[in-house]
């Protein structure tokens, strides 16, 4: 049992997600990816406490609203990433129990305000 | 004292710019698709390395590889110019490198900026070749800080004492203004019209030539013919009259033409304007003189048949070095281009007599361009450097009303000399005369009759002056008596 949190990060495009561990990891973040609703699941079932899933839409179908309601079941906070700006989909993010959207391309200042407030810096 | 210079290796460009590049200052070159950025670059960077420094070329868009290649075969020493590859790897396809949660400013400024400072700081380059500093537009959030960061980079080098040329891919969807104010020099490459020309419109610190001038690339890279300024040109020479060779000629010209003047042969065809041009050649090569025939029309082997018929020893004059007959290809070179030809003929050759034959043909490589201020350049340039002028007129009208010059050179023209067909009762017969004359003439008098003109295989004969020829200027001439018999 790992003591300090994960984030998860979780998006069809590995370059996307080297480079989300990338950032993160260099503010002192640890991070787990997961490129694929298999990936999701077994990363979800793992014995290692996550503390903030970021969910990034592009390139899934709408069976990732179902898997965003089990984070929400764990009591795990996340946050939806979405290719434009859409109130549409931003209800349904809201909806599924997001606790934000952001829209690509993040600003890193901005994303790494996000994960302090809701993670704390890490020690 | 002169200030330090840097050479482009491209002579007409080192002359465009006083001499050279200023070091440790950035220069833009600009120009779209196929102008010449890189070759102007590579000959830039192979200018340093020929002089034992250190040169860098830093490349964001075209793989090295492919530079290096190009670089060869333009005959440049690539190996030892140093690169530093910045442009997308396959890879960046296969491996699905593409990523769009973050901006590229975010994700590739900092990793690209520092290989710039790791490369630059290590090899200490003197100069370095930036293609194209607008892909620096894309690592940059917005404006303000494209601007800084162009700047703090092109600070960057020059506080390394390097002088930085890069390019810029602008266009009007895509304005580079911000660069042009960044730069310390600016040059402008275009291609418009099968035209290509260079135009500097920025060098601080330095007087520059400006006015577009002509640019070729050939498969030696880069070739640029500044236009000729006549002005800038002055050599000392005194202007005594150069003989034809011809007595009756000479007496007709009051001694001849004199050097560092213009002369229009003028006449229709056939009538013995050349010959009468290469004359003049003829006895410069007896004085040792060199002379030069730019031939728009006939080829050189035809050339020097026709003067051998007429006892003008053209091939012992070019094998004695006193005489070159240049086949010009009217469509082949540009003004700027013909004027190089004629400065390295006047600077390099010690030439005396130049002719340009013909004015017409002269006027095919203008090519939609102002005929006469081309020709009034060159032919200034000639007459301030002492060598005397020739220009072939061809008149359209074998007979008819006189026209003495036609596109409007006659303005130029120190001397007018005009040969025109007669008709003469020669033992009962009609015959079609030549008659030679003189119409203007600044620097002496002249004689204001007329002589008619043979050209035989022994050379040019010029008969005492014919005071029974008349009709002339007005209308077909006539000379002699139709004898009585025939008016039976």
């Amino acid at each position: 049992m790992n003591d300090k949190p994960l984030i998860l990060a979780v998006d069809r495009n590995r370059r996307n997600l080297e480079l989300l561990a990338q950032f993160l990891d260099k503010e002192g973040y640890q991070t787990i990816c997961a490129a694929s609703i298999e990936e999701f699941e077994q990363a979800l079932s793992g014995e290692t406490e996550i503390g903030l899933v970021l969910v990034d839409l592009s390139g899934f179908d709408r069976q990732i609203w179902e898997w965003c309601e089990r984070v929400r079941e764990k009591q795990i906070p996340f946050f939806v990433i979405s290719p434009k700006q859409s109130a549409a989909i931003q209800q349904e993010s809201l909806a599924h129990g997001a606790r934000n959207m952001l829209v690509k391309p993040l600003v890193i200042r901005e994303l790494l305000g996000i994960v302090r407030g809701l993670m704390g810096t890490p020690t | 004292m002169p200030q330090e210079r840097l050479l482009t290796g491209i002579p007409g460009l080192d002359e465009l710019l006083d001499g050279g590049f200023i070091p440790g200052r950035a220069y833009l070159v600009r120009g779209g698709p196929g102008a010449g950025k890189t070759t102007l670059g590579l000959h830039f960077l192979a200018t340093g390395v020929a002089n034992g420094e250190k040169t860098l070329y830093i490349t964001l868009g075209e793989p090295a590889e492919q530079i290096r290649t190009n670089a060869k075969a333009l005959g440049f020493d690539e190996k030892s110019i140093e690169f530093l590859d910045l442009s997308p790897t396959s890879e960046f396809f296969t491996e699905i490198q593409t990523y769009d949660i973050f901006s590229p400013a975010e994700v590739e400024r900092e990793p690209t900026t520092q290989k710039i400072i790791d490369e630059v700081t290590t090899l200490k380059p003197q100069r370095v070749f930036l293609d194209a500093m607008t892909q620096f537009r894309y690592l940059s959030a917005d404006a303000f800080q494209f601007r800084k960061q162009v700047l703090s980079f092109v600070r960057f080098l020059v506080e390394q004492k390097t002088t930085v040329l890069f390019t810029s891919e602008g266009s009007e969807a895509a304005p580079d203004d911000d660069l042009q104010f960044m730069s310390d020099g600016i040059l402008n490459l275009s291609y418009s019209d099968q035209k290509r020309t260079i135009c500097i419109t920025k060098f601080r610190g330095s007087g520059f030539r400006s006015g577009y001038h002509s640019i070729r690339l050939t498969s030696a890279g880069m070739e640029v013919f500044p236009r000729l300024q006549p002005d800038a040109y002055k050599r000392v020479f005194v202007p005594e009259p150069v003989s034809s060779g011809i007595p009756a000629l000479d007496q007709l010209l009051h001694g001849g033409i004199e050097r560092g003047t213009i002369t229009v042969l003028s006449g229709p065809s056939g009538v013995g304007k050349t010959t009468i041009g290469l004359q003049f050649m003829k006895e410069a090569a007896g004085r040792g003189e060199r002379s030069v025939v730019f031939s728009f029309e006939e080829d050189v082997e035809l050339l020097v048949r026709r003067c051998h018929n007429v006892n003008i020893p053209a091939q012992t004059m070019i094998e004695r070095g006193t005489l070159s007959l240049l086949k010009v290809e009217p469509l082949k070179f540009t003004p700027d281009e013909f004027a190089y030809l004629v400065r390295q003929q006047v600077e390099q050759q010690q030439t005396s007599i130049v002719m340009i034959d013909s004015v017409s043909g002269y006027r095919l490589a203008v090519r939609g361009e102002d005929l006469v201020s081309h020709l009034h350049t060159v032919c200034k340039y000639l007459a301030n450097m002492g060598v005397t002028v020739i220009l072939v007129n061809q008149t359209k009208a074998f007979a008819g009303e006189y026209q003495g010059t036609e596109y409007g050179i006659s303005y130029l023209a120190d001397n007018v000399i005009f040969l025109r067909y007669f008709e003469r009762y020669v033992n009962s017969q009609l015959e079609l005369r030549k008659v030679i004359g003189v119409l203007k003439k600044r620097l002496s008098d002249f004689e204001k009759s007329l002589r008619e003109i043979q050209i035989t295989r022994y050379g040019i004969k010029i008969s005492e002056a014919t005071p029974e020829i008349r009709g002339i200027l007005s209308d077909l001439p006539q000379g002699g008596k139709a004898p009585e018999r025939d008016k039976l």
